[in-house]
């Protein structure tokens, strides 16, 4: 009884650390969140309570509406991307040579820039009267004048940010699939070579099977990160056209800061939260089923 | 501390800064001070700040096109439709020349150069507070139909869409654009990327000839509530407002002085560019709103959203005045 009590108290200390972060740095500001949630706040302004109001005036705003549809939209297009052109990156990088390890760092490198800087290199490309794109495309022939890529068509905006954000993060998903291929034991890659499989139905049959988990993993991270997406059109277009391309947490930011409405920010914050809590319960019933 | 002066009325409103009325208010400096920043200085006709910095908006032009296109280099337009025949001769001369210029995608930069067409041509914009009307007046309407026009007549890059305010600087120093609204910072800016273009600077104009305004931005001298050192940084006030810190660092470095009375000196003698774009300081003003951001500046806003429809589609000029106007009061009654 002594060695349980005293190996409880030494696990305590051991966990205390990393409690006291997440208490300071997640439970306090979810905490304080849901408060502010409940409150008129102007930052320059007392705080006054209103109860349910914000809640009730984001489920009638319709710009929230259009910029969480538009969000689902970003999601469904890139995921697929990220997921497929990840997967076969690895694949194609998955032996061991010299090309191909520099052909894996090469991919890798962007995933360490921060999206912010990203996002201003690719705005600058992506420029009317000063990009490289446009001027590249032009020299070509391809195109007889400059694209208006950022601002100006919410489809070709999309896409313009969508080919940014896969430059910097393909390579995430590339390096955990490439680990996952990695750690299937090399007597299967055998056993089916010796029972005929092409390429094509070691893929299918036996490395995808095996890397189900990651793959679902990785769908989960992207997934959560594009619904929170941010910096790439916060920069590359501000919102622009006409707000088509303001995502769900740009006009949370939009209301919390530039137009001090704190309280309402904070609970178009957790509609958003709680959604995307509901898609990571979904993800993870199937990754369970994936395991069994 | 210096704040921007468009934020003022805000801070002043949530009682965020010291009323200084009874410390500066006889100050005979402030009788010849910048009216546009003495407006949003001031709340329920008390006063919180002095100017810091003033940048006035203008219209430049560059008089090596204008003597292609056959048109005197002195005599700058003094209306809107002038404006339209200048722009229309010098887009004719053809190649990457445009008459004039438009940022499409940038609401700060629209309200400080087409806010003023507006405003020459008898209108006001934003709306100052919850019950007040925004957007009055015959001249949001000829304005907006004034720049459509300018749009479809090829008068404007199709580039210019995409400005977001980013690159709007560098335009007028490109040398491939007639004439433009934009602000006494270009002065240096043009010379410094373009330095043998020849130039000129001239009122921005109304519909009417001979009609002007310009917006008046920058920053005021304010004091944070709960501050411990009013008296210093009242001091430092009347320093600022002094005629040998006008002449010696404010017009010396050829920036506009925040006293009109100190205009006539003689570093801007010298330079008359300054002393053409230090006139817009006669007929500025600043907008005054508690909701500035929301209503004018926010590229999500109704005012740049209302530009855009203007500009670059053909809905009715009315639904979208009528669509902007509702937006604005929306904001404003918060």
């Amino acid at each position: 009884m002594y060695w349980t009590r005293r190996s409880r108290l030494t696990g305590i200390a051991y966990l205390t650390p990393a409690l006291l972060f997440v208490l300071a740095f997640t439970a306090y500001p979810l905490a304080r969140m849901v408060w502010m949630s409940f409150h008129k706040w102007s930052l320059i302004t007392p705080p006054s309570w209103v109860g349910l109001d914000n809640y009730r005036r984001a489920f009638a705003d319709d710009q929230f509406w259009v910029s969480f549809g538009f969000t689902l939209k970003y999601t469904a297009i890139i995921t697929p991307i990220l997921i497929v052109g990840g997967y076969l990156l690895a694949l194609l990088c998955s032996r061991g040579s010299p090309l191909r390890r520099l052909t894996r760092t090469t991919v890798f490198i962007p995933v360490v820039i921060g999206l912010g800087v990203s996002s201003l290199l690719w705005y600058w490309l992506f420029s009317t009267d000063f990009g490289l794109i446009n001027r590249a495309l032009m020299d070509l022939g391809v195109i007889s004048k400059p694209v208006l890529w950022l601002g100006v068509d919410a489809d070709v905006s999309m896409l313009a940010i969508i080919a940014s954000v896969t430059w910097k993060v393909i390579g995430f998903g590339m390096i955990l699939f490439f680990v996952s291929i990695q750690a299937i034991p090399t007597e299967i890659h055998e056993a089916s070579l010796v029972d005929g499989a092409s390429w094509w139905q070691r893929v299918t049959r036996v490395v995808l099977p095996l890397t189900l988990r990651t793959v679902l993993v990785v769908t989960l991270v992207s997934v959560i990160g594009s619904l929170l997406a941010f910096d790439q059109f916060y920069i590359m277009t501000a919102g622009q056209p006409q707000n088509e391309t303001a995502t769900s947490v740009f006009y949370v930011y939009l209301n919390s800061f530039p137009y001090l409405r704190l309280g309402y920010g904070a609970a178009l914050s957790m509609i958003l939260a709680l959604t995307i809590l509901a898609f990571t319960v979904v993800q993870l019933l199937l990754t369970r089923r994936s395991h069994a | 501390m210096g704040m921007d002066l468009i934020y003022a009325p805000q801070f002043e409103d949530a009682q965020q800064l010291v009323d200084l009325t009874d410390r500066i208010s006889a100050w005979p400096e402030l009788k010849t001070a910048s009216k546009g920043h003495m407006t949003v200085a001031t709340f329920e006709n008390r006063l919180y700040g002095v100017p810091l910095y003033a940048d006035v908006s203008a219209l430049f032009y560059n008089k090596d096109l204008f003597k292609q296109a056959g048109l005197d280099p002195e005599k700058p337009p003094t209306s809107l439709a002038e404006v339209r025949t200048y722009a229309d001769k010098i887009t004719a001369l053809g190649g990457d020349i445009k008459g004039y210029y438009l940022p499409g995608n940038c609401a700060g930069c629209n309200i400080f150069t087409v806010g003023p067409l507006m405003w020459a041509s008898g209108a006001k914009i934003e709306a100052a507070g919850p019950g007040d009307e925004p957007l009055v007046g015959d001249g949001v309407k000829q304005v907006l139909q004034w720049t459509r026009d300018m749009v479809k007549s090829g008068n404007v890059h199709e580039g210019d869409r995409t400005e977001n305010g980013e690159t709007f600087h560098l335009q007028f120093g490109s040398g491939k654009v007639g004439m433009m609204g934009t602000g006494n910072f270009n002065i240096t800016l043009a010379r410094q990327q373009n330095p043998k273009m020849d130039f000129g600077i001239a009122l921005l104009p109304g519909m009417a000839p001979n009609s002007s305004a310009s917006f008046i931005g920058g920053d005021l001298v304010v004091v944070p509530k709960g501050s411990d050192r009013v008296d210093d940084a009242v001091n430092f006030m009347k320093f600022l407002l002094s005629d040998e810190v006008q002449v010696e660092v404010y017009a010396k470095a050829l920036n506009l002085t925040t006293r009109s009375d100190m205009v006539e000196n003689k570093y801007f003698e010298a330079e008359p560019l300054v002393q053409d774009v230090a006139k817009a300081l006669t007929v500025g003003r600043t907008p005054y709103t508690l909701t500035f951001f929301e209503q004018i500046n926010s590229p999500q806003g109704p005012w740049l959203k209302m530009l855009q429809r203007a500009y670059y589609t053909d809905d009715n000029l009315d639904t979208v005045i009528a669509d902007a106007k509702a937006a604005m009061k929306t904001i404003a009654n918060q």
